[in-house]
């Protein structure tokens, strides 16, 4: 899973006071992909949709994306977003 | 992609629309008491008044203001009536575009203000504004359809009692003109405000506002007009559309009322009422989803006592929140919905709904059977997979 950037969501009453980014990637997300964010927090996979949706769930975060598409969205709360940079790092190092 | 966000902005818009705007762009402006190449020339902005004032039943359409859209023609009225230090009554089913320069009002101006509850499914009951419509009452500003459920309000009814008491009506007409049938003068409202770029079909940026003859108005902005220039100060003689005016955008809007007054506002009522009520049925039948508004009736007419249902309702999906539901249909499906509070708090506490708020779908006449067919298949396998 290869991090090209990341952009602030344009959807701003989609996550309802949440800060949400969408994480870009270079390749579509797959299902391994999708199961190394399962030590993150709750976990929710809907496989048995036509594109498979997860998310990831804490109390100061949420994660979601659908395998398939080459982004997924990180939500957090507004003081945490100075932390980005950080998540960054750490979805990059997913699995390693 | 299927485009379910009606409520918010209207897509696509009749060609005739795009027509006009580019018409308008290639014409030398004409810009108005400014200049002397309008002579002769057909006057865009009068025919949108009275286009206008033929779909929402008004007669006096030189009174009808253009403005950026309803949130400033809301913070016109709200912010130029007099109140007398009168009461000001709201509803539970407004959207920020009203709760917001009230609030404001209520701090820098110290007026006293009340909501009027609403049902969980955002029915405000006229025997409920009989009780809140008491004497000191001044202003009544209500929403004719709420865009979180779709319901429509007794407008005609809620106007008589107000009247009674010697209250003025101003609706927001925000999600109902142009899909639902409205009578401004019949049912002897005392202004109105509405928006372009939803079921009227013009561009963002288009709105308006309307208010009867003799209720005083100070204006929001001051400036240019091109009318009387030597003149800087003034006595009772306001001018409320200063500055140039968005002609383009008068132009679309002109357009859009156009369209809908040649397709007849009975048949797009019609079609959309159906629409709405294949989505209500058919997303009542699948097990885990909740739906939050109300069902039209088969053989719809154009009576406006009928219509009790607009072209927006509410779900949710029990196991998900209404921002995965979207996000599922959005990038799985290709659907775009609305999810979250619309920008109306207060409903989704009468709703139960006012931590995640709900999905909303809305359609336009422009939409077809088949794409609410898919949106309720993607809706029954997003449903079966969590509840399962």
């Amino acid at each position: 899973m290869k991090i090209t950037g990341y952009e602030e969501s344009r959807e701003r009453c989609a996550e309802s006071g949440w800060f949400a980014y969408d994480i870009l990637l270079e390749e579509p997300l797959t299902r391994e992909d999708i199961v190394l964010f399962r030590p993150l927090g709750g976990f929710l996979f809907l496989s048995m949709l036509k594109q498979p949706f997860f998310k990831v769930e804490q109390d100061s975060f949420v994660i979601k994306g659908v395998q398939g598409n080459a982004h997924f969205r990180l939500a957090m709360h507004q003081d945490e977003c100075e932390k980005i940079e950080e998540w960054i790092e750490r979805f990059r190092c997913l699995g390693e | 992609m299927i485009y379910l966000n009606q409520a918010a902005t209207s897509y696509p818009k009749p060609p005739g629309v795009l027509e006009a705007v580019q018409a308008c762009l290639k014409e030398p402006p004409a810009a108005q008491f400014r200049g002397g190449i309008s002579a002769g020339k057909r006057d865009g902005t009068g025919i949108c008044r009275e286009k206008l004032g033929e779909l929402l039943g008004m007669a006096d359409t030189e009174r009808i203001i253009f403005t950026s859209g309803a949130t400033e023609a809301l913070n016109q009225l709200i912010g130029g009536l007099d109140y007398q230090g009168g009461r000001i009554l709201t509803t539970q089913t407004e959207h920020n575009s009203v709760l917001r320069p009230l609030k404001n009002l209520e701090k820098t101006r110290n007026l006293p203000q009340e909501i009027i509850p609403c049902t969980a499914d955002g029915t405000i009951l006229p025997e409920t504004v009989r009780e809140y419509a008491a004497d000191g009452a001044k202003v009544l500003f209500i929403n004719h359809c709420s865009n979180v459920t779709g319901r429509v309000q007794d407008l005609k009814t809620i106007v008589q009692i107000c009247h009674e008491r010697g209250i003025l009506v101003i609706a927001d007409l925000s999600q109902s003109a142009g899909c639902v049938p409205v009578h401004v003068d019949e049912w002897e409202l005392d202004g109105v405000v509405f928006t372009g770029h939803k079921s009227l079909f013009g561009m963002r940026g288009t709105g308006g506002y309307y208010l009867r003859k003799g209720i005083p108005l100070m204006p929001l902005k001051f400036g240019g007009t091109g009318r009387n220039s030597s003149q800087i100060e003034y006595a009772d003689d306001f001018e409320y559309e200063v500055g140039t005016q968005n002609q383009p955008g008068i132009e679309s809007l002109r357009a859009g009322v156009e369209f809908i007054l040649e397709q007849g506002i009975g048949n797009v009522v019609k079609k959309e009422q159906r629409l709405i009520r294949k989505l209500f049925l058919g997303l009542k039948e699948i097990p885990g989803v909740r739906v939050y508004g109300g069902v039209p009736d088969e053989d719809f007419g154009e009576q406006a006592s009928a219509c009790v249902q607009g072209p927006a309702l509410s779900f949710r999906i029990n196991g998900l929140t209404p921002s995965d539901t979207a996000y599922i249909l959005q990038n799985s499906y290709g659907i775009l919905v609305r999810t979250g509070l619309h920008c109306a708090p207060l409903i989704h506490r009468a709703m139960g709904t006012e931590k995640y708020g709900t999905v909303r779908i809305s359609v336009s006449y422009l939409n077809e059977e088949a794409e609410i067919e898919l949106l309720l298949d993607a809706v029954r396998e997003i449903a079966g997979a969590v509840n399962r």
